[in-house]
């Protein structure tokens, strides 16, 4: 079961309590994060960065609910997710995440408002709203005669604006970035982070997971990892 | 577009492979059915002969039932009703002129005629010696009609019969085949060819009972002796049935061996799902990271399989009626079994058959797309 609303500003919208991941492998066990305890505020504009190799893909996939701890806890609303069926992580995933990708990774097939309008209608056919999806376009500033578009007709910048859009469309509690400008040239990514920036204004609780250190400058906090361990 | 395209194609050569042979053997088994007479209810006694036959009346020369075998075979069915049958073929000549034919004489006692042969087309039964009745085949192949002349006999040597009456067509029977012949009375035939007290066969119409029973009856009263037989007995009802079977397993055999075109199609959609599959991975991967559950994965594949079925099976299953219209045509010269219910069925079975073989191929594929690992799916170039 998932609830409707992540409950209260008074509670940490994530918390990463003493977690622990362990990929297990044929040469050999990798840890690829050790003891990880941290918490995200709602609100809050949250960097990961670290080199490679450091265990920032891992944490971005157990933020997301893409994977599970081997040991430790993670709450997402107050609600621990080591419980949670694949049907619940998924519905959760649906309703209170959002995901925004390094290459962006539209349909290629359905246009601009139907990429948009992809994860409502995973919740129910019924309720699509188009005229949110059109709201949506307008608050990361897309231009109109682009929504009828397949994605291979946007440039990079556009294409991720578009991801921006179906990322915010349920209403998410989190918007989770995986290096969301690293294959936008700096003046486009720099224009997507300002998006991120003026969205984090309006409240939305952003994680962006970066080795750019100009992409962590318009976060308010920065967690750094190395080895799987968190630094700072 | 093109790979979805030919494996419909596949699953539409299955289907008219399945339904047409299908169409083909019902036709052909209603065909039989009824070309064959109504003898269902007939047991035919034939002199033995080392070893079993029917057909009209045919036996060797020297093999005839006599009239004590007669005698004793109309106790044994009675109350069903015994019919002795003379027959045999002669040469005869529609008019002054005209070439002369061989073709089968039957004699039938006058007041048991109407019991084995009740339908005419035209005209009515002979009431005297100077009668005949001709088949229908006869009448249109010799354009024969009520009040026509036969001379019998070589020039005419055993005098001229009228026709009284035309028998309706009966194709192929087990008792007496008219269709090809002329009956006469029973008098007239013993008195012409000096033939009494021996019979070629003798007919019951079985009213009463099982023909089963009948036909033991029979054997149990003239067959007491185990050494040597003195009838052969044949159940019509019986022998119908087998032929029927036979034809069952015909069209059931070859209707399987078109089941093996529809196998293969089903591999080829299970093929072209795995490559659908292994190519929409990252795609998959997207989905399920923005909340797609692994059951509607599922079901978009098992759609886009049952999709590809249902097109190619209905497609297929017109064109096997059409086909199926053309092989009834051409083999059997007729269309009118072609939408009776069993060949309805067959088409209605190839198609199902399509359209199961494609989901369940799509089965396997659709399960493993929905089972993909997500964050390996998102890493898939």
């Amino acid at each position: 079961m998932t609830p409707e609303a992540l409950p209260g500003e008074d509670q940490p919208v994530l918390v990463f309590h003493d977690v622990v991941k362990v990929y297990p492998l044929k040469a050999g066990d990798v840890t690829a994060l050790n003891h990880i305890s941290f918490a995200v505020n709602r609100g809050e504009f949250i960097s990961i960065m670290g080199p490679s190799g450091s265990g920032k893909s891992t944490l971005l996939n157990l933020m997301g609910c893409l994977d599970t701890p081997t040991s430790g806890d993670i709450f997402i609303g107050g609600i621990r997710i080591g419980d949670m069926s694949d049907v619940e992580l998924t519905n959760l995933r649906r309703d209170h995440i959002g995901f925004i990708f390094q290459y962006f990774n539209l349909f290629p097939l359905l246009n601009v408002i139907e990429n948009v309008n992809f994860p409502q209608m995973l919740k129910s056919r019924a309720k699509v709203d188009e005229k949110k999806a059109v709201a949506v376009l307008r608050a990361v500033k897309l231009d109109e005669h682009l929504y009828v578009h397949t994605p291979l007709e946007l440039s990079g910048g556009q294409q991720q604006r578009v991801a921006v859009a179906r990322a915010l469309i349920n209403d998410p509690d989190i918007l989770l970035c995986d290096e969301p400008t690293g294959n936008l040239d700096s003046k486009t990514g720099a224009s997507i982070m300002e998006l991120m920036a003026e969205l984090n204004r309006n409240g939305t609780t952003i994680i962006v997971v970066t080795h750019d250190p100009r992409v962590a400058s318009y976060t308010n906090r920065t967690i750094q990892i190395v080895d799987g361990r968190i630094e700072s | 577009m093109l790979r979805s395209s030919l494996a419909m194609l596949g699953i539409i050569i299955g289907v008219v492979a399945i339904a047409s042979m299908g169409i083909l053997g019902n036709s052909i088994v209603q065909a039989v059915s009824s070309s064959l007479s109504s003898v269902g209810d007939s047991v035919i006694v034939m002199p033995y002969a080392g070893g079993s036959g029917f057909g009209g009346g045919a036996s060797s020369a020297n093999l005839m039932l006599t009239e004590q075998e007669y005698q004793q075979i109309k106790r044994a069915v009675a109350p069903n009703i015994a019919i002795p049958v003379h027959s045999t073929s002669e040469y005869m000549t529609m008019g002054v002129g005209s070439d002369n034919i061989v073709a089968t004489i039957y004699g039938l006692p006058p007041d048991q005629t109407k019991d084995l042969l009740p339908d005419l087309t035209a005209g009515d039964y002979s009431n005297g010696n100077s009668g005949c009745l001709v088949g229908a085949t006869f009448a249109t192949d010799h354009n024969v009609k009520v009040g026509s002349r036969i001379s019998v006999g070589n020039d005419g040597q055993y005098g001229t019969l009228r026709v009284t009456g035309i028998i309706k067509e009966r194709g192929m029977s087990f008792d007496i085949s008219t269709d090809n012949a002329i009956v006469v009375t029973q008098d007239w035939f013993e008195s012409t060819y000096n033939d009494q007290y021996q019979y070629n066969e003798v007919v019951v119409k079985v009213a009463n009972g099982d023909t089963a029973d009948v036909k033991t009856t029979i054997e149990n009263q003239l067959n007491r002796n185990t050494r040597e037989k003195s009838v052969t007995v044949i159940d019509s009802k019986a022998t119908l049935a087998t032929i029927m079977d036979t034809f069952g397993m015909v069209t059931t055999f070859v209707t399987a061996i078109g089941g093996i075109s529809m196998l293969v199609a089903g591999v080829s959609i299970f093929n072209i799902m795995m490559m659908s599959v292994n190519e929409r991975i990252k795609e998959i991967g997207i989905m399920r990271s923005i909340g797609t559950q692994k059951r509607e994965v599922m079901s978009m594949f098992i759609y886009e399989a049952a999709i590809i079925g249902v097109t190619g099976s209905l497609i297929g299953g017109a064109l096997s009626l059409l086909g199926g219209y053309a092989i009834s045509a051409l083999m059997l010269k007729t269309t009118q079994y072609l939408f009776t219910l069993p060949t309805v069925f067959s088409v209605v079975e190839g198609v199902g058959f399509g359209i199961i073989i494609c989901i369940l191929c799509g089965l396997y594929p659709a399960w493993q797309a929905a089972n993909l690992n997500p964050i390996d799916a998102l890493r898939h170039e």
